[in-house]
């Protein structure tokens, strides 16, 4: 084999390339360090262990946004989904016992994001126009069934989710284990599963795909009802971490899901992007809400402080991608 | 300002780049005079490509120094190279496809000059412009709706302007049949004589030899020297190319061909093309030639055979009974193939490694039941093909938009032919391969008919249809106007047929 290209093992800048490749890891250690060295109260366990819970549910849906964003669609329904999700996991969860609450709440996520999915893939509708629609359709929905105030867990059931949702196994949030659990099994099903490398394929030359003969069409469809499911995931635990489920719930959180993907280094174009480095997004948006509360910064700059970390985030990734 | 008495229009001198640790050019030296067609030749992956886009200002070098007029220059960015006077043709097109002919042809001139642009002129210049180089092709229509011959004919046009000093051409002909080729040829005559230097790519070596007064062959990143194409000849230049001599371009066919049919295609005609009334057999261990020009309705009927346009009317008969390929994905699960003629819109997946997009179409063969895939066996089926198809890169894990354009069309190759059909269809199987690895992929073709697939080939470049086809069709107006044995193979039988004459008795 005529290998002429001689792979050198050092080059100089090697580590400079290094950081750059492994950005969202960098960005996300120095944050750490950061917010370290400037609060006390940072490395301790509550403080740790309130983070992760925070980040849980936006984890979630952050997770299913990857996969939309893999093909090269986009997931705008997944904020409001939440909120219609938890109104109707707390109404399920009065109604009749556990188990199946949480079995017909994510059937519900997954058939509502199959309506997005339907329209996307069989009726070429664009993504960010079949989910904008099904946004507004799930936050009406939400007050509609709730009638527009919070609906209380008053059951065993609900009693059962709640203690679940607050405590902790080995020192680590219950909920934030499920985020985990999904997490790895996404890294998995991208990199070692036929159809995580076929959604990447699709986002990357659609065309390409279908002249390989993929069912492109099937694989667009069951992103987005995937995404509603993990929505339905993400639902169930905001409601039981607060005992209730809420129409106000989910509030923007496709943006922040999108910021979180974004900031990971996935590219909205499709076919870039990994499991691991949007939890490292979430992770990152996460810590910089917790570091600024404890520095008891209002939550406008807040705000500012995120938008300019996302500018910076995706800046470092095109200097890469050079 | 300093002005010399070089007698070159444009010269390169010491040129070297490394693309990360892989070092690409050596210190390459060429030199162009005006009203000069030089010719740049070697192996894919030699650096062609990437020394040109040093010359246009899209790469940087790393070294070495580059003269125009006598005058040194550093172009940082293709506009900067543009402006200077150089012009290139690019190996993979550029064009924006919602965009028309004539906006494209005029796009990169925007920028530049007023604020406001006539559009309707524009669209008259681009008009004259195509006519002027002898192709037809509406200056108004969406570049989207144009087939590829088309698309390379606006690229060029777009590379014309008035300032052109040095025209670049990086294997513009992959998709011409011999009538646009000898249309090309009379354009660039004519440039010639307007004193703007030449530089042409190309791995058809004949064409070389039509056209070249000097040649420069690269040799994995270094050059190995310059002569005039009188004190050469093809051998000569392949050998300086790959290092050894050729002997048989088409390897010897030893196949035995089946008696019954494998696929038969009865009068086929198309929704929305202009494919009507084709019918023909293929029969396993055969391989099949279609012939003709271009726009002749080659690529949309395997388009419709393979489900990937949509079909008015007509059958499919597969081993004897008939099925209907409403998409891709049914003719694939008839284990139908297609291998497209447009390797970076339809072929290849340029963002991901050769890894992941041989895979994508073996997954079947490399992953379990529940669609997990062993990695093992991965890495041995796609570095089995990185070395049978000679695919030059590091690694399995290079990202395919890094390689070379004819190590792209390895990759897209290998993506079907490693996997079991009963029938494929290939659109231009060389595209922008060099002589060597061609006689890999003929081999291959053979192989894989051995298995008794039907191998139905396309293909606008004349030797290699005659070569490797144990029977030709010949397209003209979208359908088939007559069939060649292989006793009346020759160039002249086929361009009669596709231009709709009888043969001559
Ligand atoms: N952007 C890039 N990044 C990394 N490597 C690259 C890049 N572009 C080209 N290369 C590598 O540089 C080498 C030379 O490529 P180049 O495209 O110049 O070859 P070429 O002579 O034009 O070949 P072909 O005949 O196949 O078009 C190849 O090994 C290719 O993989
Ligand atoms: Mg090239």
């Amino acid at each position: 084999m005529a290998l002429t290209l001689k792979q050198q093992l050092s080059s100089p800048g090697g580590i400079l390339k290094f950081l750059v490749k492994y950005n969202t890891i960098f960005i996300f250690i120095v944050l750490v360090i950061f917010s370290a060295l400037i609060s006390d109260v940072f490395l301790t366990s509550v403080n740790l262990s309130n983070l992760l819970k925070q980040v849980s549910g936006l984890g979630i849906i952050s997770i299913g946004m990857l996969i939309v964003i893999l093909t090269g669609g986009i997931d705008l329904s997944v904020g409001s989904m939440v909120a219609l999700l938890a109104v109707i996991f707390a109404l399920l969860v009065n109604m009749v016992i556990l188990p199946v609450a949480i079995l017909l709440t994510i059937i519900i996520g997954f058939s509502l994001g199959s309506v997005s999915g339907y329209l996307v893939a069989y009726q070429k509708m664009a993504p960010f126009v079949a989910t904008l629609a099904l946004m507004t359709i799930a936050r009406g929905l939400g007050f509609i069934y709730s009638k527009g105030s919070p609906i209380t867990f008053k059951t065993p059931g609900g009693e059962f989710m709640s203690n679940f949702a607050n405590n902790s196994t080995l020192g680590i949030p219950n909920i934030a284990i499920v985020f985990f659990i999904i997490v790895i099994m996404t890294m998995v099903m991208l990199r070692y599963n036929v159809f995580g490398r076929l959604i990447i394929a699709i986002g990357s030359n659609e065309e390409a795909s279908r002249l390989s003969g993929i069912k492109v069409n099937k694989y667009k469809f069951l992103v987005y009802a995937i995404s509603g499911a993990l929505a339905a995931t993400a639902a169930i635990i905001v409601a039981s971490r607060t005992n209730l489920g809420s129409p106000n719930m989910g509030m923007a959180w496709e943006l922040d899901a999108i910021a979180a993907v974004v900031i990971g280094g996935a590219s909205l174009n499709g076919g870039r992007g990994t499991a691991i480095n949007t939890l490292m997004g979430v992770l990152i948006l996460g810590l910089i809400g917790n570091i600024l509360n404890l520095l008891n910064v209002p939550s406008y700059p807040q705000q500012v402080v995120k938008g300019v970390i996302i500018i910076f985030a995706v800046l470092l990734q095109r200097f890469e991608s050079k | 300002m300093k002005t010399s008495e070089s007698e070159y229009r444009v010269e390169m001198t010491g040129i070297s780049k490394c693309f990360g640790v892989v070092k690409v050019l050596e210190n390459v030296n060429i030199k162009v005079k005006p009203g000069e067609i030089h010719a740049l030749l070697g192996e894919n992956g030699a650096g062609k490509s990437t020394l040109i886009k040093i010359l246009s200002g899209v790469h940087p070098k790393d070294s070495g120094k580059i003269v125009l007029n006598g005058k040194e220059i550093n172009p940082k960015n293709p506009h900067e190279g543009q402006v200077l006077g150089i012009s290139v043709v690019y190996q993979e097109l550029s064009l924006v496809n919602d965009l028309s002919v004539a906006e494209n042809i005029y796009l990169h001139k925007l920028g530049s000059r007023k604020f406001w642009m006539n559009w309707k002129k524009i669209t008259q210049d681009a008009q004259e412009l195509i006519d002027s180089l002898g192709f037809k092709i509406d200056a108004s229509a969406k570049v989207r709706s144009l087939s590829i011959v088309q698309k390379q004919v606006v690229e060029i046009a777009k590379a014309l302007s008035e300032d052109t000093k040095v025209l670049v051409l990086d294997e513009p002909t992959t998709v011409f049949d011999p009538t646009d080729i000898k249309k090309l040829f009379e354009n660039l005559f004519k440039l010639k004589e307007k004193g703007i230097s030449i530089i042409y790519i190309s791995h058809h070596l004949d064409e070389i030899f039509k056209i070249a007064d000097s040649v420069t062959v690269l040799r994995d990143g270094v050059d190995t020297g310059s002569m005039a194409v009188s004190d050469t000849n093809k051998d000569g230049v392949i050998r300086l190319m790959i290092g050894r001599e050729l002997k048989d371009l088409f390897p010897v066919r030893d196949v035995k061909i089946g008696e019954v049919p494998i696929l038969e295609v009865k009068n086929l005609t198309a929704k929305n093309t202009l494919v009507h009334d084709v019918s023909f057999s293929v029969r396993p261990g055969e391989v099949l030639g279609i012939a003709g020009l271009g726009g002749s309705g080659r690529t949309e009927t395997a388009k419709l055979i393979f489900g990937a346009d949509k079909k008015k009317s007509g059958t499919l008969i597969l081993n004897g009974k008939e099925i209907k390929t409403k998409s891709p994905v049914d003719a694939a699960g008839h284990q139908i193939g297609f291998v497209s003629e447009d390797r970076k819109e339809e072929g290849v997946f340029l963002p991901l490694s050769i890894r992941r997009n041989i895979s994508v179409t073996n997954f079947d063969s490399i992953s379990s039941k529940l669609g997990f895939i062993n990695v093992d066996n991965e890495y041995k089926k796609v570095l089995g093909l990185i070395e049978k198809l000679n695919i030059k890169t590091p690694n399995s894990e290079i990202n395919v938009k890094n390689l070379s354009g004819g190590n792209q069309q390895k990759v897209a190759l290998a993506k079907w032919l490693s996997i079991d059909s009963k029938v494929i269809f290939i659109d231009e199987p060389t595209r922008g391969v060099d002589v060597g690895a061609k006689i890999e992929i003929y081999k291959l073709i053979n192989e894989v008919a051995k298995k008794g697939v039907g191998v139905v080939v396309i293909s606008s470049d004349m030797p290699e249809i005659m070569g490797i086809s144990d029977r030709i069709l010949v397209m003209h107006k979208g359908t088939f106007y007559g069939e060649l044995q292989k006793d009346q193979f020759s160039e002249e039988n086929i361009l009669r047929y596709s231009i709709g004459e009888p043969l001559k008795q």
